[in-house]
């Protein structure tokens, strides 16, 4: 087991290097020399600047820049925000931070609520439960999520009781930590569901497919023939079976949500790494892009070495041919 | 050569089968009759999507007037002017001295009226443009995109999935690694990124290209993926080993047998990519990065009624998000529908 | 004593001392106040600080030794008690107030006051925004300690708007002496200073920020101002700045209580102005907007020093410099139909530098551009701009082809947006060519400021009462003459005529004498046309009906008095 996982780091390493050389290439293929307009700027003092076209060797050929970027990288040199007026890293953190927990409450919403879902679904193929299901799961991951978001904060503006948008309430400073959780959990509940619900219709019907398919197995007819309960059947025989596949998924349902997330970030005022992109593109504030997308990348990077740790946990049969 | 005749009776089944399904057959004419629409705009829509009349703003849809003193006449419409309302709410408010009958068939147009009246079936926007018409313009933008993003992004994942199933070998892990790069750049950083990248001067037609590109880059290689494992499969076929004992190149085995193959079982993730990416774009032109002003995609003509204001005085103008949402529905579920349909042969070559 | 009238009066002792007990503790203090501002602050110093953000922050934090009157618009003393002033008018004595405090408990002094100035403001190493309005006719003001709380300062001329000017704020000394030392002060108390080294006189210090959510200010514990019944201020413990990019959030959180005032523009009206009684608030109406909002163009001949790329194309500036094409432009500007769209029909058209709000100084009588779009194309036509190859697009007499870079402040608003498509739309019927360009403000401001390279721009500026105040954009060389700024001499004639009429204008003392100068300055303005007006906004602001002590004006918004304002325990609307 632990070889595939060393397996797996070498190789997203290399993922990394590519992605981050190809956000480098981009962001260089924008015209025009960042640096003059910098210059002229009176709050940005003439060290930084000399000091930033130093570190990246700014006359040099486009792969040396690379390396020595890579090599700033690793060194927690992450550039400067010129919108910002500071290093990159004194924004990305909290940032970063504040799209995790929204992306991972989303996951744990959308698995939480779609597995059962798609498992009830199977069971009642073609009742009307089954076709009410089927029929929302088409339109929540039919409407645009922004959309959906305008509209759920309009009412929400109505019904009154949830917070519209924002990560905090104005007083959290004050807030003892469970009331601070509380206040943050609070807030979370409308973008996270609508970010959810879209990812939910579909695995829901991916697990119902799944689920029906094991059904069909010739394995499951010999345990019901056995006179095994039906609880058992389906429960420790067909779903695992079912749900393996599924982990698979879970590297790529976190890339989805991440990049559904920034949509929603925006629209919802979450002050995360999705709407501190936009703010950077708009101000083509171009490290900041730059960092931002490495490390919506290395974000997702962990997320997909999680999920295939997890499935080698969960399926024994990649367990056991590891072990040879 | 031997074609594969069990392979073509299958995918005949397949589609009799997706003929079947009334749902699936329902959204595909619903998306033809779309399709249509947005060809057929020029002649349909009473105005050009820059036509504006800024008197009309936010003006609620016409009604059209059938009776006139109690007598039934030909359709046509009262003159409206602006007034505000004592909480400066829009209102206007008809002048029944100014009639504009419509008129059919003029000036290569279906249906319209004659200046200076305006006639707005679905309402206006902000600066009195008939949303109808920019809807069905969009139509052309949002739709195109879709499929022009979607056929480049088939034809780079089929040079890349076919050739890293047929090969094999470090060429399959050289290129699914690239591939799986691709994968995790969350697509809308990726959109942004690239976004930032495409310069101020583009004019509309530039923007629309930069768009399509950027759309089909992060979606060429979960297809990519697909097509590899579909054609690591047929490579193992009795006509692939034939042919290559016949000493037909490599290049033309891949292009003239297994490719055809895949885009039959592929049609199914087509469709779901060309919904994937109609809602791409529709969020990227929401934060104003995608096609701009004024030239209308469903996406931009939604940005106008990202406000609480829009919303509940101009409700009208949400009207492109129900297009979206019905385009984007169909495309589902003729996608799931076919994958229904091939659903017997997928179980058997599944990775 | 008999029982009964010691017992009367004792109760009688026990009401008084109820009375004043109660008068004394009052329950006006605590509490917060939630507002939004729409981005970060760009800076803490309020020396360098140029937009306005900046500016709302520190205007919680700094005072000056002179302040306006709200209501009479009159200078009244603040961290000066009193001044005399010598027979000729030159030299100005200041005394400072004894009872004031810095907010780490260091008493404020005169050291302070001439710091500011002399190693300020004055530092030719400080690109600081007021030095061009304190300098008359070239001259620098004389500030020097003549002892402890007294400070004289001697003016090379006579200087009207002088009191007025002193509401400048005054920085510490013992925080910000090394700085100034290293030749460091322009990156001091940046936005990442720890909010705990950020030290003013203010009513309020900065207690935390986080960027891109809030600010959080709290009651300075030193504050010297008392309430008129001796309490010292201010009452509320907090102040809170939200920071809301999207002014659709901002209402919807205004709506649903977590902001307690927030600006009302003309669409928001209608959705407002019915849920007053229901969610227990008030809309105020202050009049026209004090500040501007213009199109101009870069007619910055200069290049930038390090990649020698001139600052604009040579053939654009050919156009941009030529007072035709402007007045063309000015005549492409439909205000009427940008006040119904945008503003939902409130507001009224602008015309000139000077807002109808300023009053005295404030000239109708300015050259007025209709929207007429024929006369436009004749007037290109007759300057040689016309199409003569027939691709739809107009060319200049030297045949390049007219497009340009319009840049606008990025706004999710798709009202707000209308303006510059309105006038892009009339620009393109016009035949040119415009690209649209939305940027983030302060990248938009430094284009402005610093890097210079930008052809066109839909922005505004904030305004006032006092003319002069505008200097830094008027003078030639002032750093907001945005078409062209920083000149070491006048471009053009009508530049050099409008140098003399600031250095005149600053000088002259009799209100009339000054009232011609500046009509003729605002006429110089919309007949040169080096900005092209839109419309000027209606002020309006929605408040909670919460607060005690709010006397909104015309002049100060709702809470220029924020020291003196608490929350009332029982509500009730309060006079307007």
């Amino acid at each position: 087991m632990f070889k595939h996982i060393i397996q797996r780091l070498c190789s997203t390493i290399l993922l990394l290097l590519a992605v981050s050389f190809f956000t480098f290439w981009l962001m260089h293929a924008t015209p025009g020399n960042f640096f003059d307009s910098l210059r002229l700027n009176p709050q940005i003092s003439q060290e930084t600047v000399a000091r930033y076209e130093k570190l990246y060797h700014l006359n040099d050929p486009l792969l040396v820049q690379y390396g020595h970027w890579v090599i700033n990288i690793l060194h927690g040199e992450w550039g400067y925000s010129f919108y910002y007026n500071v290093p990159v890293t004194h924004v990305l953190g909290s940032r970063l931070f504040n799209t995790f927990i929204l992306s991972f409450t989303s996951l744990i919403l959308t698995w939480g609520i779609a597995i059962p879902l798609g498992i009830w679904a199977a069971l009642r193929r073609n009742q009307w439960v089954d076709r009410i299901l089927s029929v929302f799961s088409f339109a929540a991951f039919s409407t645009p999520s922004f959309f959906l978001a305008v509209l759920v904060l309009y009412w929400a503006s109505r019904w009154g009781g949830l917070p519209l948008g924002g990560m905090h309430s104005p007083n959290y400073d004050d807030m003892s930590i469970v009331g601070k959780i509380k206040d943050t959990a609070l807030h979370l509940v409308i973008p996270a569901s609508v970010l959810s619900l879209s990812a939910m219709a579909s695995l829901q019907r991916i697990m119902r497919g799944n689920m029906l398919g094991v059904l069909r197995q010739q394995y499951i007819l010999a345990a019901r023939a056995k006179g095994l309960p039906e609880r058992v059947v389906i429960y420790r025989h067909a779903l695992r079976n079912a749900f393996n596949p599924l982990v698979t998924l879970l590297g790529y349902e976190f890339a989805s949500l991440l990049s559904g997330a920034a949509l929603i970030e925006i629209v919802c005022s979450w002050p995360g790494l999705g709407s501190l992109l936009l703010t950077a593109v708009r101000a083509k504030d171009v490290y900041l892009v730059m960092s931002s997308t490495l490390l919506a990348g290395v974000l997702l990077v962990m997320g997909n070495v999680l999920s295939d740790i997890l499935l080698t946990w969960v399926d024994p049969r990649i367990r056991h041919a590891k072990g040879k | 050569m031997q074609k594969a005749s069990n392979h073509n009776s299958r995918t005949q089944l397949a589609f009799a089968s997706f003929r079947r399904n009334r749902v699936g057959m329902l959204c595909l004419w619903t998306l033809v009759i779309l399709y249509g629409m947005a060809v057929f705009a020029d002649f349909i829509c009473p105005y050009s999507y820059q036509d504006e009349d800024r008197n009309f703003s936010y003006c609620p849809p016409t009604a059209v007037e059938l009776m006139d003193q109690g007598r039934w006449v030909r359709p046509f419409v009262y003159g409206r002017a602006l007034t505000f309302d004592a909480v400066h709410r829009r209102v206007y408010v008809i002048d029944q001295t100014q009639r504009y009958p419509i008129r059919f068939l003029k000036g290569g147009r279906l249906f319209g009226v004659d200046a200076p009246g305006r006639f707005y079936w679905w309402g206006a926007d902000a600066r009195g443009r008939d949303i109808f018409s920019r809807i069905w313009y969009g139509a052309r933008i949002s739709l195109s995109i879709g499929l022009l993003g979607v056929a480049i992004s088939f034809i780079l994942g089929l040079l890349i999935g076919g050739i890293a199933g047929y090969y094999g070998g470090w060429v399959d892990t050289v290129l699914m690694r690239l591939c799986e790069m691709f994968m995790m750049i969350p697509g809308f950083y990726l959109m942004l990124a690239l976004r930032a990248a495409v310069p101020e001067n583009f004019n509309s037609v530039q923007v629309y290209l930069s768009v399509v590109v950027i759309l089909a880059l992060i979606g060429w290689a979960s297809l990519a993926r697909i097509i590899r494992g579909m054609a690591l499969s047929l490579r193992e076929r009795d006509f692939v080993l034939a042919a290559k004992t016949l000493g037909v190149p490599d290049i033309v085995i891949i292009f003239k047998h297994i490719l055809p193959q895949t885009l039959s079982f592929s049609m199914a993730t087509l469709m779901l990519t060309v919904s994937s990416y109609i809602l791409a774009e529709a969020g990227l032109s929401v934060v104003g990065l995608g096609i701009q002003d004024p030239v209308p995609s469903w996406g931009n003509l939604l940005s106008d009624a990202m406000g609480i204001v829009p919303v509940i005085f101009a409700p009208w103008i949400l009207l492109p998000g129900l297009f979206i949402f019905i385009a984007v529905m169909c495309f589902n579920v003729v996608g799931d529908s076919l994958r229904d349909a091939f659903d017997p042969m997928f179980s058997g070559d599944s990775q | 004593m008999p029982p009964n009238k010691l017992f009367i009066g004792f109760f009688i002792f026990c009401l008084i001392s109820w009375a004043f007990i109660a008068h004394a503790s009052s329950d006006h203090y605590g509490g917060s106040l939630v507002i939004a501002t729409s981005s970060d602050p760009k800076t803490f110093n309020d020396i360098v600080s140029t937009d306005a953000n900046s500016g709302a922050v520190t205007s919680l934090l700094f005072e000056g030794l002179t302040t306006a009157d709200p209501f009479t618009l009159k200078v009244i003393p603040d961290l000066a008690r009193s001044w005399d002033i010598s027979p000729n008018g030159l030299q100005w004595t200041f005394h400072l107030r004894e009872d004031v405090k810095w907010s780490d408990g260091t008493p404020f002094n005169a050291d302070d006051v001439v710091f500011t100035f002399n190693d300020l403001i004055y530092n030719p190493d400080v690109p600081s925004s007021s030095k061009d309005v304190l300098t008359i006719d070239g001259k620098l003001l004389k500030v020097e300690k003549i002892d402890d709380h007294t400070v004289r300062f001697t003016l090379p001329v006579k200087f009207a708007p002088f009191l007025r000017a002193m509401s400048q704020s005054i920085l510490p000394k013992h925080c910000l002496e090394e700085a100034v030392k290293q030749k460091k002060f322009s990156f001091a108390w940046g936005i990442d200073t720890p909010p705990v080294q950020i030290i003013g006189t203010g009513p309020f210090i900065l207690s935390e920020y986080h960027p891109g959510e809030r600010l959080v200010f709290k009651r300075n514990p030193y504050y010297w101002k008392k309430s008129q019944e001796g309490e010292s201020l201010p009452y509320l413990d907090k102040v809170i700045y939200l920071i809301i990019s999207s002014p659709e959030a901002q209402l919807l959180k205004f709506i649903d209580g977590e902001l307690d005032a927030t600006s009302v523009s003309g669409p928001d009206y209608p959705l407002l102005k019915p849920l007053e009684a229901q969610k227990n608030f008030h809309i105020y109406d202050a009049g026209a907007d004090f500040g501007t909002r213009f199109i101009t163009f870069n007619q910055n001949p200069g290049s930038n020093p390090n990649s020698h790329k001139s600052f604009v194309d040579p053939a654009k500036l050919s156009w941009f410099t030529n007072l035709n094409f402007r007045r063309a432009i000015a005549h492409a500007i439909d205000k009427k139909k940008i006040i119904e769209i945008l503003n939902n029909g409130f507001g009224q058209a602008q015309n000139g530098p000077m807002s109808p709000s300023s009053g005295f100084f404030y000239d109708p009588h300015v050259t007025v551009y209709d929207y007429n779009l024929e006369k436009a194309r004749m007037i290109l036509k007759q300057a040689g701009f016309d199409d003569r190859q027939g691709s739809g697009i107009i060319q200049d007499p030297q045949g390049h082809p007219v497009e340009f870079n319009l840049l606008t402040i990025a706004t999710d608003d798709p009202l707000e947006q209308q303006l510059a498509y309105i006038i892009r739309s009339d620009l393109e019927k016009l035949g040119m060519k415009v690209n649209l360009v939305p940027l983030e403000f302060n990248s938009l401001v430094n284009k402005l400021t610093s890097s210079f390279d930008w052809d066109a721009v839909i922005i505004g500026l904030t305004g006032g009462v006092e003319p002069h105040f505008g200097q830094n954009v008027w003078a030639s060389s002032g750093g907001l003459h945005l078409w062209n700024p920083h000149q070491p001499k006048p471009a053009t004639a009508w530049e050099a005529r409008v140098d003399e009429i600031y250095d005149q204008g600053a000088q002259e003392l009799d209100e009339n004498k000054r009232k011609v100068l500046y009509d003729e300055f605002q006429r110089i303005v919309t007949d040169q046309l080096p900005v092209i007006y839109t419309v000027l906004n209606t002020d309006m602001y929605a408040v909670r009906n919460k607060f005690g002590n709010l006397k909104p004006t015309v002049n100060g918004g709702a809470f220029h008095n924020i020291e003196e304002i608490y929350i009332m325990r029982h509500p009730e609307r309060s006079e307007e």
